[in-house]
C-alpha cells in the first residue's frame, strides 16, 4: 500500500492545466491562440428512461482545460464516447457549454452573439469525420469551396473567388478543371480533401479536425495527414486534431491531450507522452495499440484492461478510471486527482504518477 | 434467424426443418482425416466476378493459399479489396447470379467447397467453418434474445433443445468473458456494448467448435482497449480448440500481433502472400511496401515522413491493363504497363505477383527498411549475393553482418522460381 498521506500532500498544491502557459518552457512568451478553462457540457437525460423527478444527464464533457498556441498542432485522443467531439463542437459554439471559459485569440466565445460569431466562424473551421456525410451532395465542389467566402462577403469577385477556388484545388491536389462536379463524382480521400480547402478557403487561424482520415483507408490517409502538414507549413495555421488512431495523433500533433470519460487524464508534448506515459489509461491505450511489427508485438508488455469504460451519465467517483485501472487503491475512488504537472509541461491526474509511483504503476512500452 | 421468444412452435421454423435428417445424412467433416498431401483448407486460383448490368466486377481475381490447424491466415488490404467477399465465396454465401465462379477450386479436407450442394453447405457453416461478420449488430438480430442466437448453430447442427441450447450459449458467453451470463442470454443485442457483442457473435462461432473460425474485421469498430481484449480472447480459444483463424482486416499492426501467414490484397487480387515473417521483413512487392510506408510509425525520437501509395484504388470493372497496380506504382514500367505478372513464388512458398519480384536488385533499393534491417536479425531469403554481401532490404551500411541464410533462393532470374500464368 503506498503512503495515502503523502498523497494527499501531494494534491493539496497541485499545479493545474490552465497554468499551461506560464509553465511550458517551449511556449513562454507566446499568448495562447486559444484558452479553454474548466469547460463543462452536460446532456440532460429525458427522464422517461430513468426513474421520475431525478434528473440526469450524459457529463460529456468534464472540466477540460487547455491550451493551444499559434501554429501548432494540439492532438485529442481518447476513446469513443469520451467526449472529444463535443469539446470541439463547444470552442466553436457549435453547441452552447454548460460552463466553463473560452478564449479565441484574446476573446471571449462564450457570450459570443450574431456578427461576433460569424467572425468567431471566420477564423476558427471545423473538419467534419465523415467526407460522405459532411458535404451537401446538391452543391458543386467549386459552390462547396467557394461557400465560405459568400457568407463572409470575402475573396473580390466571383471571378476572383473562381480563381481562389481553383488554387484551393490545387494546394488539395485535386484537378481544378473538376470545379463543377458533385461529392458524389470522389472518392472518401478526395471528399476529405473538398472538406479541406473549404475549411482553409478563408485562411483561419484553428482548424478543428474531428477524426478526419478515421473513415479513409491507409495509403489515402497518409495522403491527407501529409495535406495538413503541408497546409500548415504555408499557413501557419493551429489545429486541434481530434482522434481515437494513438499512431495517427502522434504523427501529427506537436503536444497531445488523453481524454477518459469527459476528462483529460494526460497531456504532454508528444515526446514524452508516447515515451513516458504516466497515466494507467494512457499506458494501458499505447500498449493496445498493436503495433506492425511482429518481433516487437510478440516481446512488449501488455496491459489489457477489463471491461467497458462506465457510462458518462453515472461517472464512477474520485478517479473516473479506477473501475478499470490496474493499479487502483483505496484512495482512488474516493479523492479525484487533479490534473497536475508532473514534469515541465507534463500534466497527469493520476494520484501515483511521478513523484509518488507505486510498484507496477509504470511499464515499459 | 427467425426463431426465439415464446411464440408458439409453428413460428419457429427448425420445427419444421427436417433436423434428423441434416444430421444424419452428414458425418462431420472435421472429424474426417485430412487426405495426404492436402492442408486443411486449400484456396487454389479462385476468381469470382459478378455480372452486374455496370459490367463484370472481377472482386476474386486468383486467390491461392493454404491454412492447416492452429493456423492464423491474415488478409489485409484496403477498402473493396475483395477481402470479404472471397470469404464469402469460400463460404458459399454469394449469390450466384450475380456472382459465378469462373475458376480455382477450394478444397476443405480435400473435399471441394464449390462442388457441394447447399444442403451439405449447410452443416458446413457454422458446424466447420463457422464466419464472424463485420458489423455485429447487423449479424445479431435485434428482435432475438442473444442467448437464442447463440444456442441456434447448436440447435441445427447437433439437436440441441431449446432449453440445452440456452443453457449452453450462458456457457459460452462466460466463456468469452461476459459477466453474469445465465442473466446475459436473455438480454436482447442493443442491451450489450460494441465490445460484448463481438464477443457475443465470437460465442456463437465456436458453439459448435468450428474447425476454421473466418473473422471479417472483428475489430474495425471497436476501441483499442476493447480490440485488445477481444484478439486476445481468439488465441485463447485458439489455443484451447486448435482451430484454423482466417482474419480479415485492414490494419497491419492486427495481423502483426496473430497472423503465422499474410495475404495482402489489392483489386481482388493477392499481390502477396507469405508468413508474418517474410511479409514484414522480407516483403517483394511494391503495393506492401508502399502500406508499409503509408502507417505511421510509434516512435519516440524523430517521426519519419509518410509516403502515401499516390492516386486510388481502380475501379473493379475497368481494371487496369497489365498490372493492376501499375497506374500508382512508382516503379511501373512499360513491361508492367502491358502484362499481367505471374506468380512468382520462392521455394518456401512466399510468392508476389510483380514482374520484378524475383530481382534483388530491384528489391534491395526500394523495399522499406524494417527493424530487422537495423538489427542484424535472420534474413529469410538472400538473392544471389555472394556470402556476406548485404541482403535485401539490409541497412547498407552494415554489409557483412549477415551470415546466416535459410531458403536461401539460388537464382536471380524470374524463369527460375516456379511461375504461373497468371490470369486475365
Ligand atoms: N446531443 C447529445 N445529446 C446527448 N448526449 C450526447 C449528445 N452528443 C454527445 N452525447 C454524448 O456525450 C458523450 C461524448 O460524445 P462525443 O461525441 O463528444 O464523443 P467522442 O469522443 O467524439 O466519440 P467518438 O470517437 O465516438 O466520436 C457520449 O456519451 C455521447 O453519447
Ligand atoms: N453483390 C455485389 N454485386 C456487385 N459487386 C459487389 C457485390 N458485393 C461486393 N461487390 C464488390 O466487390 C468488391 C469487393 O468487396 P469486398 O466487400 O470484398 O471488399 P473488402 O475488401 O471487404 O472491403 P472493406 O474493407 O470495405 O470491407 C467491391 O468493389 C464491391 O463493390
Ligand atoms: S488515481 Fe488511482 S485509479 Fe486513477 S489512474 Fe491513478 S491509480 Fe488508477
Ligand atoms: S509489376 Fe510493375 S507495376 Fe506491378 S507492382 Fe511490380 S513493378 Fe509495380
Ligand atoms: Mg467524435
Ligand atoms: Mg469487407
Amino acid at each position: 500500500m503506498p503512503d495515502t498521506s503523502t498523497v494527499a500532500e501531494a494534491t493539496q498544491t497541485p499545479v493545474y492545466a490552465d497554468d499551461v502557459s506560464e509553465l511550458d518552457p517551449s511556449q513562454r512568451g507566446n499568448d495562447p491562440l486559444l484558452h479553454v478553462e474548466h469547460l463543462v457540457k452536460e446532456f440532460p437525460v429525458s427522464s422517461s428512461i430513468f426513474r421520475r423527478g431525478k434528473k440526469r444527464s450524459v457529463h460529456a464533457v468534464n472540466d477540460v482545460s487547455f491550451d493551444i498556441y499559434p501554429e501548432e498542432t494540439f492532438g485529442l485522443v481518447g476513446e469513443s464516447g469520451c467526449g472529444k467531439s463535443t469539446t470541439g463542437r463547444c470552442l466553436m459554439r457549435l453547441i452552447n457549454p454548460t460552463s466553463g471559459t473560452v478564449v479565441f485569440n484574446g476573446e471571449d466565445v462564450s457570450n459570443m452573439k450574431g456578427k461576433q460569431l460569424k467572425g468567431l466562424r471566420h477564423d476558427m473551421q471545423y473538419v467534419f469525420q465523415d467526407p460522405y456525410a459532411s458535404l451537401n451532395p446538391r452543391m458543386t465542389i467549386g459552390e462547396l469551396i467557394s461557400e465560405p467566402m459568400y457568407i463572409h462577403n470575402e475573396g473580390g469577385t466571383n471571378e476572383e473567388r473562381i480563381d481562389t477556388v481553383r488554387q484551393l484545388l490545387k494546394v488539395v491536389g485535386l484537378n481544378p478543371e473538376h470545379i463543377n462536379r458533385y461529392p458524389h463524382e470522389f472518392s472518401g480521400g478526395q471528399r476529405q480533401r473538398i472538406g479541406i480547402a473549404r475549411a482553409f478557403a478563408l485562411h483561419p487561424k484553428l482548424i478543428i479536425c474531428d477524426e478526419p482520415v478515421s473513415a479513409l483507408d491507409v495509403s489515402i490517409q497518409a495522403q491527407v495527414l501529409n495535406l495538413l502538414d503541408e497546409l500548415q507549413q504555408e499557413f501557419g495555421t493551429a489545429y486541434l486534431f481530434i482522434a481515437h488512431d494513438l499512431s495517427v495523433v502522434q504523427h501529427i500533433s506537436d503536444r497531445v491531450a488523453v481524454m477518459y470519460l469527459g476528462s483529460i487524464c494526460e497531456m504532454s508534448d508528444w515526446r514524452s507522452l508516447y515515451a513516458e506515459p504516466c497515466h494507467p489509461y494512457s499506458q494501458a491505450l499505447l500498449s493496445a495499440v498493436p503495433v506492425a511489427d511482429p518481433d516487437l508485438q510478440r516481446s512488449r508488455e501488455r496491459i489489457i484492461l477489463a471491461g467497458d469504460p462506465p457510462s458518462p451519465i453515472d461517472p464512477p467517483s474520485g478517479c473516473l478510471f479506477h473501475t478499470r485501472c490496474p493499479i487502483a487503491q483505496e484512495i482512488c475512488s474516493k479523492e479525484k486527482p487533479e490534473l497536475r504537472e508532473i514534469e515541465p509541461g507534463h500534466f497527469c491526474a493520476c494520484h501515483f504518477a511521478k513523484p509518488f509511483p507505486i510498484e507496477g504503476s509504470s511499464i515499459k512500452l | 434467424m427467425a426463431f426465439g421468444k415464446k411464440k408458439g412452435e409453428a413460428k419457429d421454423p427448425l420445427a419444421n426443418t427436417p433436423l434428423s435428417g441434416i444430421l444424419d445424412g452428414i458425418t462431420d467433416l472435421k472429424e474426417q482425416p485430412i487426405p495426404e498431401g492436402h492442408h486443411l483448407l486449400e484456396v487454389d486460383d479462385l476468381h469470382m466476378f459478378f455480372h452486374t448490368k455496370d459490367g463484370v466486377v472481377k472482386a476474386v481475381n486468383g486467390v491461392s493459399y493454404t491454412l492447416d490447424r492452429g493456423e492464423t491466415l491474415g488478409v489485409v488490404g484496403e477498402s473493396g479489396s475483395g477481402k470479404s467477399v472471397t470469404a464469402m465465396t469460400i463460404m458459399g454465401l454469394i449469390d450466384m447470379p450475380p456472382g459465378k465462379i469462373e475458376g480455382g477450386d477450394v478444397l476443405y479436407r480435400g473435399k471441394s467447397l464449390l462442388k457441394m450442394s447447399e444442403r451439405e453447405m449447410q452443416t458446413v457453416r457454422g458446424n466447420d467453418i463457422a464466419m464472424i461478420f463485420q458489423d455485429p449488430m447487423t449479424a445479431l438480430n435485434p428482435v432475438y434474445r442473444v442467448g437464442d442466437q447463440i444456442g441456434e448453430p447448436l440447435r441445427i447442427h447437433r439437436g440441441y433443445s431449446k432449453k440445452d441450447a440456452v443453457d449452453r450459449a450462458a456457457e459460452l458467453l462466460s466463456m468469452v468473458g461476459i459477466p453474469n451470463a445465465e442473466q446475459r442470454v436473455r438480454e436482447y443485442p442493443h442491451e450489450f456494448s460494441g465490445g460484448m457483442r463481438q464477443r457475443a457473435m465470437i460465442a456463437m462461432a465456436l458453439a459448435c467448435d468450428p474447425d476454421i473460425l473466418i473473422a471479417d474485421e472483428p475489430t474495425t469498430a471497436l476501441d483499442v482497449t476493447i480490440q485488445a481484449q477481444i484478439i486476445e480472447l481468439m488465441q485463447k480459444m485458439q489455443e484451447q480448440n486448435g482451430n484454423a483463424i482466417i482474419m480479415i482486416t485492414h490494419d497491419l499492426g492486427v495481423v502483426a500481433d496473430i497472423a503465422d501467414k499474410i495475404m495482402v490484397m489489392y483489386a481482388g487480387n493477392p499481390v502477396e502472400f507469405g508468413t508474418a515473417d517474410d511479409i514484414f521483413y522480407n516483403p517483394i512487392h511494391p503495393y506492401t511496401w508502399g502500406l508499409m510506408r503509408s502507417i505511421p510509425e510509434q516512435v519516440t525520437d524523430e517521426k519519419k515522413p509518410l509516403t502515401p501509395i499516390k492516386g486510388n484504388p481502380p475501379s473493379l470493372v475497368t481494371l487496369p491493363k497489365g498490372c493492376s497496380f501499375s497506374p500508382r506504382c512508382p516503379y511501373a514500367t512499360d513491361l508492367c504497363r502491358n502484362e499481367v505478372p505471374k506468380t512468382y513464388t520462392l521455394p518456401d512458398g512466399h510468392y508476389s505477383k510483380c514482374h520484378y519480384a524475383l530481382d534483388p536488385d530491384f528489391v534491395k533499393g526500394r523495399a522499406p527498411e524494417n527493424s530487422r534491417s537495423y538489427s542484424g536479425g535472420t534474413p529469410r531469403v538472400v538473392i544471389d549475393e555472394p556470402a556476406g554481401a548485404p541482403v535485401a532490404g539490409m541497412a547498407k551500411s552494415e554489409p557483412g553482418t549477415v551470415t546466416a541464410v535459410d531458403g536461401a533462393l539460388a537464382q536471380k532470374a524470374p524463369e527460375a522460381a516456379s511461375a504461373e500464368e497468371g490470369e486475365e
